[in-house]
């Protein structure tokens, strides 16, 4: 008797552990089942959950107010978008230095404010979001194409191979997502990781215990920032096209809620909050004005009666 | 029972608008020492501590640890010399396990760097591997391996004062700071608290502790400094501090309900 139920309980977790790999192996249809209009929502999706856990990393894992990620989003979608259409690089090749210059960028700009207190660096990054925003759409060093942006982004090759198609970005995505995911979960076990918990939770007994906070909290802006460039690249080719527009206050402010919302530290949580705040609008896009109005209601009462996220972080050990 | 002096403070002194907290403070401790530092409410102890690891600079006088002078060095470099401390008012990472937090203590030994972290490297598998294994050596010993994975800030209080203490001891100091180690524990929570105390000098730990209890503070420190009012009023072993007549007045003085001896 008690084998038998040793034996089902085991097959449930195989099962469970199953689920995992079986859901990602069944993504691979997406593109030859659904739409082509539900393809790109679901590209789109992976695009900004990545975005979003890039910005959980800054917020939700190493507690700073930072109300500006939209700029190193903003920064990797223009590096590419100029590169390519300027200087003629393959998508591909542009996408490190997408990456190193949205992480350069993200040093740049927090090194001066990681020592704020919360509320100040808040304001101090959404500060950083408004002049990014008005020098792209300033045109200031000639190459961003002013408020219209950039258009003609081209498609990346894999040797000779043109990924121009919906269903081939919506792997490339995906992929990208899933090495995302990977890097989220390796965090988790890591010494960064921790440190990143530590500073949130307590700061003065972390630096006592031999923590460089300083040191800390500017590598965690270096790596959602270059997390969030590498994002930018894909949707720079997605659209084909970057502008001003994409990356305004408003976005940052739908990141901080995604993380705030869905849960901090928590995987499923970003990602559930990821889908409530770009997917669902795009699928409601008739109902206007409505589904705003819907959504500040459901932010308010997510944070009133479920301030902890609606898919928390699991409070368990490594 | 001890060596040479390991920490010593020269004419330290520190001022927080007008107030003159700490002034003139010179004391060392020798190396395998287990030093008390006592004074009535508001003497300045915990400002001496907050000096000694760098959270506060003293505006004068020197600080010299094993030989180097580590006056006005930020709290993580003074860690990283080999000091560790407690607080009076526990301070653990809320909402993480007791292995997490004391993995906290590791972090000055642990080597991988963050790409490796990133990538979870095989090399940063095993040494995460060998650093929960350390940790759960100790808490074994301090009698925490069976809460290893419960959550710190919901564990009873002198469970938590434990395990703030088992986040030091990991990290192998060569000074360890207590600041009211048996505040808010029981009789017996506290007489073992002595024993584990002991038990850390044995192993080598230099010891600096301000203490309320009596009981603990006569029991166990080899030497004792009275401070009040930010100024050194007396030192020497337990049994001459219960009678020095400055000790006496300023604890009764005080009109403190404090007993100097037991």
């Amino acid at each position: 008797m008690a084998a038998a139920a040793a034996g089902r309980g085991g097959r449930l977790a195989l099962a469970r552990r199953a689920l995992g790999p079986l859901m990602w192996v069944a993504g691979l249809a997406v593109p030859i089942v659904l739409a082509s209009s539900w393809v790109s929502i679901l590209a789109i999706f992976a695009i900004y959950a990545v975005v979003a856990l890039s910005q959980d990393i800054v917020l939700g894992r190493a507690g700073m107010y930072d109300m500006g990620h939209a700029v190193y989003f903003g920064v990797g979608a223009y590096v590419t978008a100029i590169l390519n259409t300027r200087f003629h690089w393959p998508i591909f090749a542009t996408w490190p230095v997408a990456i190193v210059v949205a992480a350069v960028i993200g040093v740049a700009l927090s090194a001066p404010i990681v020592k704020l207190r919360g509320d100040y660096l808040l304001v101090a990054t959404i500060g950083f979001n408004i002049i990014f925003v008005l020098a792209m759409s300033n045109d200031v060093f000639g190459l961003t194409g002013g408020p219209d942006g950039i258009f003609g982004v081209g498609v990346p090759h894999v040797l000779s191979l043109a990924l121009s198609s919906q269903g081939a970005l919506f792997y490339l995505d995906w992929l990208v997502l899933a090495l995302v995911l990977l890097i989220m979960r390796n965090l988790e076990r890591s010494r960064v990781g921790r440190v990143f918990r530590y500073l949130k939770e307590d700061e003065l007994a972390a630096t006592t215990l031999g923590v460089d906070a300083r040191y800390y909290k500017i590598l965690a802006f270096a790596i959602g920032a270059g997390l969030a460039g590498a994002a930018g690249t894909l949707f720079a080719v997605q659209l084909a096209s970057v502008s001003p527009g994409s990356f305004v206050f408003t976005e940052s402010v739908t990141l901080f809620a995604i993380v705030l919302v869905g849960g901090q530290a928590s995987i499923p949580g970003v990602l559930l909050g990821t889908a409530l705040m770009f997917v669902v609008p795009q699928v409601f896009r008739g109902l206007a004005q409505y589904r705003y109005f819907a959504f500040g209601i459901a932010m308010i009462l997510v944070m009133v009666l479920r301030p902890q996220g609606i898919w928390p972080r699991r409070r368990s050990g490594p | 029972m001890s060596g040479a002096a390991l920490l010593e403070l020269h004419d330290i002194g520190i001022s927080f608008g007008g107030l003159r907290a700490v002034d003139a403070l010179s004391f060392a401790v020798d190396e395998g020492q287990i030093k008390g530092l006592i004074g009535p409410n508001g003497a300045g102890k915990t400002t001496v501590f907050n000096m000694v690891t760098g959270v506060y600079r003293p505006t004068d006088g020197r600080i010299r640890f094993a030989g180097e002078d580590i006056t006005g060095r930020s709290p993580h470099r003074v860690a990283a010399r080999g000091i560790m401390r407690t607080f009076q008012t526990i301070r653990l990472f809320a909402g993480m396990t007791v292995l997490e937090n004391v993995l906290a203590g590791q972090h000055l030994r642990t080597r991988q760097t963050w790409w490796q972290s990133l990538l979870a490297t095989p090399g940063q598998r095993r040494e995460e591997a060998e650093l929960v294994e350390r940790t759960l050596a100790t808490l074994e010993r301090l009698d925490l391996a069976d809460v290893a994975n419960e959550v710190a800030t919901a564990l009873p209080y002198g469970m938590q004062r434990r395990v703030e203490l088992a986040r030091t001891l990991v990290a192998d100091p060569k000074l360890l700071i207590l600041d009211e180690p048996a505040a808010g524990l029981n009789d017996m929570e506290s007489s073992a608290l002595n024993d584990t105390i002991r038990g850390i000098r044995d192993a080598g730990v230099t010891v600096l502790l301000v203490e309320h209890d009596m009981n603990v503070v006569m029991n166990v420190t080899d030497s004792i400094v009275v401070i009040n009012f930010g100024r050194k009023i007396a030192e020497g072993t337990p049994g001459e501090i219960q009678t020095h007549p400055a000790v006496v007045e300023a604890y009764l003085g005080q009109d403190d309900d404090e007993e100097v001896a037991t």
